[in-house]
C-alpha cells in the first residue's frame, strides 16, 4: 500500500523581523511525513525548531509557503482558512516538554474537552477517554485532578488527550525533555506504536540523540533548511 | 459538554467566595450610605409627620423652630383657635436637651405638648411599651433609642419624670431621639432657670423669666377651606410667619438638612464609582491571572466564544453572589448604626445593575486582552 502523506511543506519560510533586525529562521523547508510514520525533528537550540512545528501546528503563521495537512491545504502565502484553530482542534494533537493540562479540570475533563468541543456526545468522549487512559495505565486516575498526579502521570494524561480528537497529525515538542531515559523510551515507543495502530503522522521534537534510533526518520534544521536523513544505525538503546 | 466557568469556580471555591465576599462588604457599605441618605430624608419628616398639623405659625421672619430660634406667647393658640377656619391649634416646644445616662448624657429633643389637647405629636403606632402622656407633669415617653423603659425615673432639673411610654423610630430632623413631655414640664425646662440663677437676676434688677412661651403653634383646618388661604390670613392678622406643612418640609429637607444630605449623597456616589473601579479590577485582575490556562485552551483550539463564555458567566456569578453578601451584610449591621438607616428595595436592584455594568465592562477588557493571548504563551513561546 502507497503511504499517504499526512504532512506535507513546500517551500516554507519564515522570517522575523525587517530590515537590520530581519531574521531569516526557515528558508524553503520541503518535507513530506507519512501517515504511520514517527519523524524526530532535530536541531541546535534556537534553530527553529518549535517554530517549525508551531507553522505546521497552524499556530505560528508561516512569512510563504504551502502546508498540507492531510488532504486540506491549509496555507499557501496566507492561511485559507480563518479558523486555524479549528484545525487545530479537529485534525492535531499536541504534545509538549510540560504537560500544560487544565489545572481546574480532572484528567477525564482535560482529556474530554476537545471531543466534545468538537460535538462528541459527553457518554462517547468519556468512553473513548476511559480507553486512552487505561491504555496508559491511568485509568483508576480519571477522576484526580492534575496537581494530586506524578510528573509521568501528568505526561501520561496530555498524551491522550492528544489522542482523544483522533488526530491525524500528532505534533510532539520535547515530549521526553523531563523524563529519564527509561521513560523517555516509553514514551517515544507509545508514540511510535500510535503512529502505526491509528495512521497518525507524528513529529517530535528531540534534543535526546538517544530518541533517534526509535523514530523511522530524522528530519534536521541545517542552514535554516529542513533535510531529511535516516536514523542512526545503533539500536543499542532498544 | 464542560462548563469551564463552574470547574473554574469549583477548583478555587474558597478564593472565590472570599472575593465575592469582600466585593459584597464593599457594595453593602455603598448600601447602607444610600439607606443613611435615606434616612436622613425620612428622619427629616417623622416629626412633622406625626404632628399632622396643616399650618405652623412661628415668631415673624423666622424659618419655625426646625430651621432657627423661634418663640411665641402661649396664648397665641387660644388667638388661632378662633380664626375662621381653623378647627384646631396647640402650642408645641422643641428643645434639645440631654438625658443623664451612663457612660455618657444621651441628646434628645424633647417635645412639649398639651397632653389633654387636640394635637398629639406621639403618633400611637410608634408606641412599643406603655402609654402616651396622660398627666399634666413629670411624665415622659421616650424613644427606645435612649434606652430608657417603662417604670425608669430621669432627673430632668428640678424634677424626677416618670417614663411611662417607649416609641420605636421617633427622632427629629436631626437624627436625635425624641422625647415627649407636658406642655408645662417643657416650658419649665425651656424657660425656667435654676435657683441660683434667678437669685442673679433679681441682684441685677431683672424680674422672673417669660416661661409661657412655646416655639410654635399648630393648627389643623376644617374641611371646605383652603389651607394657604387660612395661612395668609393667620399671617395678615398676626403678623407672624406661617407655613402650609408642605412648605414646612420643604424648610426641613432643603433648608435644613440639605447641606448634610448633600454631604452623604456625594460621598454615597464617590463611593460608588470607587467600589465600581476595585470591582473592575479585581474582575480583570482575575482574568489576567487565568492567562495561561487561557492560552492552553486556544493552543488546543478551544474557540473564543468558549472562553469569552467561562469569563462572562464567572464575572456574572461574582456579580451576584457579591450582591447577595452585600445585602446579607447591609441588613446585619444596619440596625447596628446610630441614626436611622433606610434599605430600600429600588436602591439595591439600582446599585446591582451599576455593579452588573461595571463587572461586564471590566470583563470585556478582561476578553480583549484575552483574544489578544498569543497561543504560543502557553509554552513560552
Amino acid at each position: 500500500m502507497e503511504a499517504t502523506p499526512g504532512i506535507r511543506v513546500e517551500n516554507l519560510y519564515k522570517h522575523f523581523g525587517e530590515g537590520e533586525t530581519l531574521v531569516r529562521v526557515i528558508e524553503g523547508a520541503n518535507f513530506e511525513v507519512y501517515k504511520g510514520e514517527l519523524v524526530a525533528l532535530i536541531a541546535p537550540s534556537g534553530a527553529g525548531k518549535t517554530t517549525l512545528l508551531m507553522m505546521i501546528g497552524c499556530v505560528e503563521e508561516p512569512t510563504s509557503g504551502t502546508i498540507w495537512l492531510g488532504d486540506e491545504k491549509v496555507y499557501e502565502n496566507r492561511w485559507l482558512t480563518k479558523e486555524t484553530r479549528k484545525i487545530r482542534r479537529e485534525k492535531i494533537g499536541f504534545i509538549f516538554q510540560a504537560h500544560y493540562l487544565i489545572p481546574f479540570l480532572n484528567v477525564i475533563e482535560n482529556v474530554t474537552l476537545v471531543p466534545q468541543t468538537n460535538g462528541m456526545s459527553e457518554k462517547e468522549a468519556n468512553k473513548i477517554a476511559m480507553e486512552l487512559l487505561e491504555y496508559f495505565d491511568i485509568g483508576d486516575k480519571a477522576r484526580s485532578m492534575p496537581s494530586e498526579l506524578s510528573g509521568g502521570q501528568n505526561q501520561r494524561v496530555a498524551i491522550a488527550r492528544a489522542l482523544a480528537n483522533k488526530p491525524q497529525i500528532i505534533l510532539a515538542d520535547e515530549p521526553t525533555a523531563a523524563l529519564d531515559t527509561e521513560r523517555s523510551v516509553a514514551v517515544v515507543k507509545m508514540l511510535k506504536k500510535i503512529a502505526i495502530e491509528q495512521n497518525v503522522a507524528v513529529i517530535m521534537v528531540t534534543h535526546d540523540e538517544a530518541m533517534l534510533p526509535l523514530c523511522d526518520r530524522i528530519l534536521k534544521i541545517e542552514d535554516k533548511k529542513v533535510v531529511s536523513k535516516e536514523v542512526p544505525a545503533s539500536k543499542d538503546i532498544i | 459538554m464542560i462548563n469551564l466557568a463552574r470547574k473554574d469556580v469549583e477548583h478555587s471555591l474558597g478564593k472565590f467566595l472570599i472575593t465575592a465576599m469582600g466585593v459584597g462588604m464593599l457594595l453593602g457599605i455603598v448600601l447602607i450610605m444610600i439607606g443613611v441618605y435615606r434616612g436622613m430624608i425620612i428622619d427629616a419628616e417623622v416629626l412633622l409627620d406625626d404632628i399632622g398639623a396643616d399650618v405652623w405659625v412661628v415668631q415673624e421672619d423666622t424659618l419655625g423652630p426646625f430651621a432657627e430660634s423661634s418663640r411665641v406667647h402661649e396664648d397665641l393658640r387660644d388667638t388661632v383657635r378662633v380664626i375662621d377656619g381653623v378647627k384646631q391649634a396647640e402650642a408645641l416646644t422643641f428643645q434639645n436637651t440631654q438625658l443623664p445616662k451612663n457612660p455618657k448624657p444621651i441628646r434628645v429633643m424633647a417635645v412639649g405638648f398639651d397632653p389633654f389637647g387636640t394635637v398629639n405629636p406621639i403618633n400611637p403606632k410608634r408606641i412599643i411599651e406603655g402609654r402616651g402622656l396622660e398627666r399634666s407633669h413629670y411624665e415622659m415617653v421616650v424613644t427606645d433609642k435612649t434606652g430608657y423603659h417603662v417604670g425608669d425615673i430621669i432627673r430632668l432639673m428640678r424634677h424626677n419624670y416618670h417614663v411611662v411610654g417607649v416609641t420605636h423610630g421617633s427622632v427629629s430632623s436631626g437624627g436625635d431621639p425624641l422625647i415627649y413631655v407636658s406642655l408645662k414640664d417643657a416650658q419649665e425646662l425651656q424657660f425656667s432657670y435654676s435657683n441660683n440663677r434667678i437669685r442673679t437676676d433679681r441682684a441685677r434688677g431683672i424680674e422672673g423669666a417669660e416661661s409661657h412661651m412655646v416655639n410654635a403653634v399648630v393648627a389643623r383646618i376644617r374641611p371646605g377651606y383652603g389651607i394657604d388661604e387660612v395661612a395668609k390670613g393667620i399671617e395678615k392678622s398676626l403678623h407672624k410667619s406661617v407655613y402650609t406643612a408642605d412648605q414646612q418640609r420643604w424648610i426641613l429637607t432643603k433648608n435644613v438638612i440639605e447641606t448634610a444630605a448633600k454631604q452623604i449623597g456625594m460621598f454615597t456616589g464617590i463611593l460608588v464609582i470607587v467600589s465600581t473601579i476595585i470591582i473592575a479590577l479585581i474582575i480583570y485582575t482575575m482574568t489576567l491571572e487565568k492567562m495561561k490556562e487561557i492560552a492552553i485552551m486556544k493552543l488546543i483550539g478551544l474557540p473564543n466564544w468558549m472562553i469569552i463564555k467561562m469569563i462572562g458567566q464567572e464575572t456574572l456569578l461574582l456579580g451576584i453572589l457579591a450582591f447577595i453578601f452585600a445585602n446579607l451584610f447591609s441588613h446585619l449591621i444596619y440596625t447596628k448604626f446610630p441614626k436611622r438607616v433606610v434599605l430600600e428595595i429600588p436602591d439595591a436592584w439600582l446599585l446591582f445593575a451599576v455593579v452588573l455594568v461595571a463587572s461586564l465592562l471590566a470583563s470585556l477588557a478582561g476578553i480583549k486582552k484575552v483574544i489578544s493571548a498569543d497561543p504560543q504563551a502557553a509554552i513560552g513561546g
